[in-house]
């Protein structure tokens, strides 16, 4: 019987001690790198332009992106607007309803497994479902798109919030006499409104962020929209096609693009962050 | 020493025996003004005591009073949490293992330790009981298995598990498991265990096996048990401290802690009128 | 969701008449003379997944690891909060970064490198373009570390502290807790980490297609082109105005759904699974 060598044994401990620290070292390193590339390539595509005209042809200079801007804060608000109403009635169901009834795990688990779905499949349902039938690319697909991968997210968050309403709240409001319904509304919606904001605001951060549904669904295009009806231009398409482009304004443009985006979607999710955290200190 | 320990020969001939005894006996931890704070907060005001070798001292007092805190700085197990720090001295043999130099693998495998709730870890009978061996030695696989019952047997285990041994820890009784972790404690030989409240979270028949345990593990051992059971503490101990928010207010032999309190607090926390 | 396979499913129907099973394992994929097989696509889904797999899952462990065990609270929750962020970037910017940035960082340092070091391996042979298969494997594992990284964290914190300070009471150091005791302890959540994780690799979509190359062949270097389900679909769908093409396009979706979806239930089974264990346990 011989003793295990002591400085062995802590070598490795020390070695993984620094090892652990440099991977974490690379995640922050990484992140580091890609905002610092996004904001220096970003900012200088900035101008007026950039947010108040229309893309030029290749080659010519100038114009900007101010119909993808509009495109993509209109299907974004689209599709929360289908998004978020059914998504939270789903997670009241699962939440209030629902319960462990076998349907509802059912629900629960079809959730979970389309929320770990790529969102392409989801571009590419979209597009057999509604694109292809009627015969062309239209904002409102792409919207729909955007719901699909929403509604998930929000009834699963919605339900955890709902749930962690205490019992007791729903009983001396019941007791009041109060029918189910009011009592869901009134009381349980109001007491778990941040948390409920909380995940809202996490769904929209992920969907303002997507290309790949967008491609088989709004498309893009190069004008003002005129109606969803129509392909309609949007940030995340016009990054991908201009960044594959060989025009150097475009790819500028592109860069430009995709800063707005990256703020938009950090700024959502700090943000939801923040007043997810501001509650939790408040209740102490 | 403690005072009471060191009263002037006019005691009764009971007395005068003990004390004889107690000179005979070698001292193996000796704390000297053990503070504890968890960050700001003091839990252990100028400890002092002697544990003697091959006994079993038992440390007992009210919740919260510095019991566990106590034989945690004994093995620097507190170190794992931040803001966590002791001052003073506690002498192992000629090493005080609070200096900053001492060596923490070497010193928890020299003191053992058994937790409040049984600890065993998510891996098979065998494999927790040759965790320690494992860690500790290079061994051939006969060796290692050889230890590992040896150790099983030690620890009053063996005929209850030697069939199981592939089974989880987790698979076991409350008290098989404690059993397990006391096991697994003794493969490494160390020189001190300790136990820290060992029979609270199990039943009172396996508590009193494992009493028997350990009364047969002295021989080898010095053992220090934090219990909140005086019955306890009077039935397997042979030194008693008395701790009280953090001090101590009585060390002595435990018959006579027990029989002749020196303190009127030790006299009122034993009949049951406070804690 | 059944919607969806059922949809796929009609929507792929010429394809899958015109070519049945063997379109898993054709090579071809020619759009001129419409012929089409999938091998290439998913030959290059698996092998940037593996890629990715062997990067993160270490590197999201022992990031955990700091995370949980070894970190400062202060730096713990700085790093905790980079990791979400990381997380929360969109795909398209991985996938600018990884085209403009990435690629050529890795054509002039790190490709040569491996090819003068380990040169020898068809592996690391070839021209080292930036763009291909390993640059897209490692940018999958930065995308991937996070979501990993997250859920082996929560499992590492729900270790009871005293079977920690037990591990920690037998002599052993930090690492020999760890490895012994605390991925023991939560064996199967790393493992449904590692799942979670492998599922969003596999239809990542913007990120491979900017970086992989888009090229259908299957090449033992890890520095050429390829493509993967996902960036096939993304590149060729606007181009897509034949029937049979589109077709295909279709059912390479509906192998990518399969895939996933069989790799969503069993992370979910198991998922459900473990927290039934952890209720026994408790």
């Amino acid at each position: 019987m011989k003793a295990r060598s002591l400085f062995a044994r802590r070598l490795s401990d020390y070695l993984i001690k620094i090892l652990s620290a440099l991977a974490a070292l690379i995640a922050i390193f990484a992140l580091g790198w890609i905002l610092s590339v996004v904001v220096s390539r970003g900012v200088s595509a900035f101008n007026l332009d950039f947010f108040t005209k229309l893309p030029t042809p290749p080659g010519i200079s100038g114009g900007g992106l101010a119909n993808a801007i509009l495109g993509t804060l209109l299907i974004t608000a689209l599709a929360s607007l289908i998004g978020i109403p059914i998504g939270m009635l789903a997670g009241v169901y699962l939440a209030e309803f629902g319960l462990d009834r076998p349907f509802a795990s059912m629900i629960r688990f079809a959730a979970n497994v389309v929320m770990g779905m790529p969102s392409i499949i989801i571009g590419v349902f979209v597009y057999t479902l509604v694109v292809k039938p009627a015969g062309h690319f239209s904002g409102y697909a792409g919207a729909i798109a955007l719901a699909i991968i929403m509604l998930p997210l929000i009834a699963r968050t919605s339900e955890d919030m709902l749930r962690l309403v205490p019992n007791s709240l729903r009983e001396s409001a019941l007791a009041l006499g109060a029918p189910r319904w009011k009592v869901t509304l009134g009381v349980v919606f109001w007491s778990a409104k941040t948390g409920l904001i909380t995940g809202a605001l996490l769904a929209l951060a992920r969907i303002s962020g997507e290309t790949a549904p967008l491609l088989f669904t709004a498309l893009n295009s190069s004008y003002w929209m005129r109606s969803p009806k129509e392909p309609t231009a949007n940030l995340t398409v016009t990054i991908f096609n201009y960044a594959m482009s060989p025009y150097p304004d475009w790819k500028a443009k592109a860069w430009g693009a995709s800063l707005l985006i990256m703020i938009a979607v950090l700024a959502l999710s700090i943000f939801s962050r923040w007043i997810f955290r501001e509650k939790k200190i408040r209740k102490g | 020493m403690s005072d009471n320990l060191t009263r002037p020969l006019s005691m009764e001939r009971e007395q005068k025996r003990l004390l004889q005894e107690v000179q005979s006996l070698e001292v193996k931890i000796s704390v000297k003004n053990l503070c504890f704070f968890y960050d700001d907060h003091q839990a252990l005001f100028d400890n002092t005591l002697d544990i003697f070798q091959n006994r079993v001292t038992a440390i007992i007092g009210p919740s919260g009073c510095g019991k566990s805190t106590h034989i945690r700085a004994y093995n620097r197990i507190y170190e794992m949490y931040r803001g966590y720090r002791a001052t003073g001295e506690v002498w192992l043999d000629q090493e005080n293992i609070l200096s900053p130099s001492q060596d923490l693998i070497q010193l928890r495998k020299k003191v053992g330790m058994i937790f409040q709730k049984p600890t065993p870890f998510p891996i098979s009978v065998f494999e927790n009981v040759a965790y320690g061996l494992r860690l500790h030695f290079k061994m051939s696989r006969g060796e290692l298995a050889a230890k590992v019952e040896d150790a099983l047997k030690r620890a009053a285990l063996w005929e209850e598990v030697k069939d199981k041994l592939d089974q989880s820890g987790l698979a076991f009784s409350g008290g098989q498991q404690q059993r397990l972790c006391i096991a697994r404690a003794i493969s490494v030989e160390p020189e001190v265990l300790l136990m820290d409240e060992p029979t609270s979270a199990i039943d009172p028949l396996a508590t009193s096996k494992i009493e028997e345990l350990i009364e047969s593990l002295k021989q080898k051992y010095t053992i220090v048990i934090v219990t909140h059971n005086m019955q306890q503490a009077a039935r397997i101990s042979d030194f008693t401290a008395f701790f009280y928010e953090g001090h101590i207010v009585e060390f002595g032999a435990t018959r006579q802690v027990f029989t002749n309190p020196a303190k009127k607090q030790t006299e009122d926390y034993i009949t049951g009128r406070f804690g | 969701m059944l919607a969806i396979f059922f949809e796929l499913v009609r929507n792929s129907g010429l394809s899958i008449k015109k070519f049945g099973l063997g379109f898993l394992l054709s090579m071809a994929w020619n759009p001129v003379t419409e012929d089409f097989g999938a091998l290439t696509s998913i030959f290059g889904t698996v092998v940037s997944t593996i890629i990715a797999m062997i990067i993160a899952v270490p590197l999201s462990i022992i990031t955990a690891l700091f995370l949980v065990e070894l970190a400062p609270p202060i730096l713990s929750r700085i790093v905790g909060i980079g990791v979400e962020l990381l997380a929360a970037v969109p795909s398209i910017i991985y996938g600018m970064w990884g085209l403009f940035v990435f690629a050529p960082f890795m054509a002039d340092h790190i490709q040569p490198a491996l090819g003068k070091t380990l040169g020898f391996l068809p592996l690391f042979q070839g021209p080292p373009m930036g763009i291909g298969m390993l640059s897209a494997g490692i940018i999958l594992a930065l995308m991937i570390i996070p979501f990993i990284c997250a859920v082996t964290r929560d499992v590492f914190q729900m270790v009871p502290a005293a079977v920690k300070e037990a591990g920690f009471g037998m002599g052993s150091t930090t690492w020999e807790v760890t490895r012994k005791v605390t991925i023991r302890y939560g064996f199967r959540g790393v493992i449904g980490a590692c799942f979670l994780g492998l599922g969003r690799a596999v239809g990542e979509t913007m990120a491979v297609t900017f970086v992989i190359g888009n090229d259908h062949r299957i090449s033992a270097s890890l520095f050429s082109a390829g493509n993967s389900i996902a960036s096939t679909l993304a590149n060729e769908f606007a181009e897509a105005a034949e029937p049979i093409y589109l077709s295909s396009l279709i059912e390479l979706g509906l192998v990518l759904f399969l895939i996933t979806f069989l790799i969503q239930i069993f992370v979910q089974l198991w998922l459900r699974r473990i927290a039934k264990g952890m209720g026994d346990r408790l």
